[in-house]
């Protein structure tokens, strides 16, 4: 998959654009994500319910998936099961 | 009026911002005002630094830089923040891109239309722009009203500036000059960091100002900020949206409950729909507001015209919009598009005196490889307020 690639939940509202990807499945809300809309939502899976918020960068541990939400929704990410964590945003260094 | 110093290269737009501030002074009555320049507001970051003209690569930092792209636009990024660089492949699909070689971005711009990589930029919340958009929002807007507070004459104003970088503080630091008691609020985490990165600047733009410091995560530190905003006259802030309610401040909440609270939200697009979420920065918005089409059309060479203009331009905007809406009595959040403004002021500046502003242009591009015009350093008036000094008085809990 290549980076820039928007991907949208099957299971809520949420979509990420992909900054990095290492190849195994993404998921949003315990379903994997693709880049159609699905007809009728998915359950939502109670661990994968956090939520996800707009314009937050997420992350796996090992720096090998980076997300970015573009649209917020009910569910959480993950990839193949772990869920991802949000990387905090830094200030602007100065005005340009 | 001028500044005292070398007036042989013009700063284009300078005399409308002159014009503007010069409304202000009248306005207000400010006598500070009034022996300020325009001209000063406009290149003193440019003048006091030493910068160059520098063609496609902005002034100063050199963090943005316009590159044509295949369909012969011109698309504008700003490049300041390193985790900023991590979302390039992303920009332009390609997970090979050597993000921190500036020739492989201008490669791969070329590569693409200008359009889809403003479309994409945006998403990803990156600072772009394209040479040839019409920004979608207008300069200034009212979004909520609230109600209304009658205020006795001669009653100094209290200003909570929680604005970062140059355009919010310089509306603080002129409504400051103007008599106003102006509180700086910065993050613990996410100060301004323009105190560490141009000290000169800082200093001149946030003089005289009171400084608290807070702690996001701390309720109780964010329950006292709210408190001060309820007392405030006015509350200039320059956060997207989602920044401001995830540290628990409801602007429109506010507005609609406190008397007579005037709320600037100074934005890159203007802070209705889509593009409140959409970042910008002084040069991006320059070229968003037709600034650097406009040097072209009159020099055949493109390019940033002034040190993040935008900035300046829009500072004196909200402070003279700001100090309306004081007037009228009546809360309200206006919402302020940097890229708007410039498209307003070049719109005026060329009804104003066409063939001036066309030479000033000119000049301008002439100018490529210069030292930015210089003019006598402004004295400070006031000490600087350390970081967090005023928290006992201002922010008690």
């Amino acid at each position: 998959m290549k980076p820039g690639t928007r991907l949208k939940s099957q299971a809520d509202d949420t979509e990420v654009m992909v900054i990095r990807t290492g190849g195994g499945t993404i998921e949003c809300g315990g379903a994997p994500m693709a880049e159609a809309k699905p007809a009728e939502l998915l359950p939502l899976a109670a661990d994968f319910s956090a939520g996800t918020l707009m314009g937050k960068r997420y992350v796996d541990a090992d720096g090998a998936y980076e997300l970015l939400c573009v649209k917020p929704g009910k569910g959480s990410l993950s990839v193949d099961g772990i869920a991802l964590v949000t990387k905090d945003a830094k200030p602007l260094p100065a005005s340009d | 009026m001028n500044p005292p110093g070398d007036y042989a290269l013009a700063i284009p737009l300078a005399r409308w911002a002159n014009r503007r501030l010069q409304l202000l002074a009248a306005e207000t009555g400010s006598a500070r005002l009034s022996e300020l320049h325009g001209t000063t507001l406009v290149g003193e970051r440019g003048a006091n630094n030493g910068y160059r003209i520098n063609g496609r690569v902005s002034a100063g930092l050199g963090g943005s830089r316009l590159m044509p792209t295949r369909d012969g636009g011109w698309f504008a990024l700003t490049l300041i923040r390193p985790e900023d660089r991590e979302l390039l492949p992303a920009l332009f699909g390609d997970a090979d891109l050597a993000i921190h070689d500036n020739d492989a971005i201008a490669a791969a711009a070329l590569r693409h239309n200008c359009a889809e990589l403003v479309a994409r930029g945006r998403d990803l919340g990156l600072p772009v722009a394209s040479a040839d958009e019409v920004p979608v929002n207008p300069p200034v807007e009212i979004l909520v009203r609230g109600p209304m507070r009658r205020r006795a004459r001669g009653q100094r104003l209290l200003v909570i500036d929680m604005s970062a970088i140059w355009a919010g503080p310089l509306a603080g630091h002129l409504f400051w000059l103007a008599g106003a008691q102006v509180v700086k609020v910065e993050s613990l985490t996410r100060p301004d960091l323009i105190r560490r990165d141009d000290p000169a600047t800082f200093d001149l733009i946030n003089q005289g100002k009171a400084n608290v410091v807070v702690d996001f995560a701390s309720d109780p530190q964010k329950a006292a900020l709210v408190a001060l905003i309820r007392r405030a006259d006015v509350v200039i802030e320059s956060s997207r949206p989602r920044a401001l309610k995830q540290l628990g401040i409801d602007a429109e909440a506010l507005v609609r409950e406190v008397p007579g609270l005037v709320w600037l939200s100074v934005t890159g697009h203007g802070a209705s729909g889509e593009a409140a979420n959409w970042t910008g920065i002084g040069n991006d918005c320059a070229v968003a507001g037709g600034l650097a089409r406009a040097l072209e059309d009159a020099s055949g060479e493109i390019g940033y015209v002034g040190d993040a203009i935008a900035d300046p331009l829009t500072g004196i905007t909200a402070a003279l919009e700001g100090w309306r809406a004081l007037q009228s009595g009546e809360a309200q959040r206006v919402g302020l598009s940097m890229s708007a403004i410039v498209a307003q002021a070049l719109a005026q500046e060329r009804a104003h005196d066409a063939a001036a502003l066309e030479s000033e242009l000119q000049g301008w591009a002439a100018a490529n490889g210069k030292l930015f015009p210089k003019f006598a350093r402004r004295t400070l008036l006031a000490p600087v307020h350390a970081i967090g000094s005023d928290n006992a008085r201002y922010l008690p809990c």
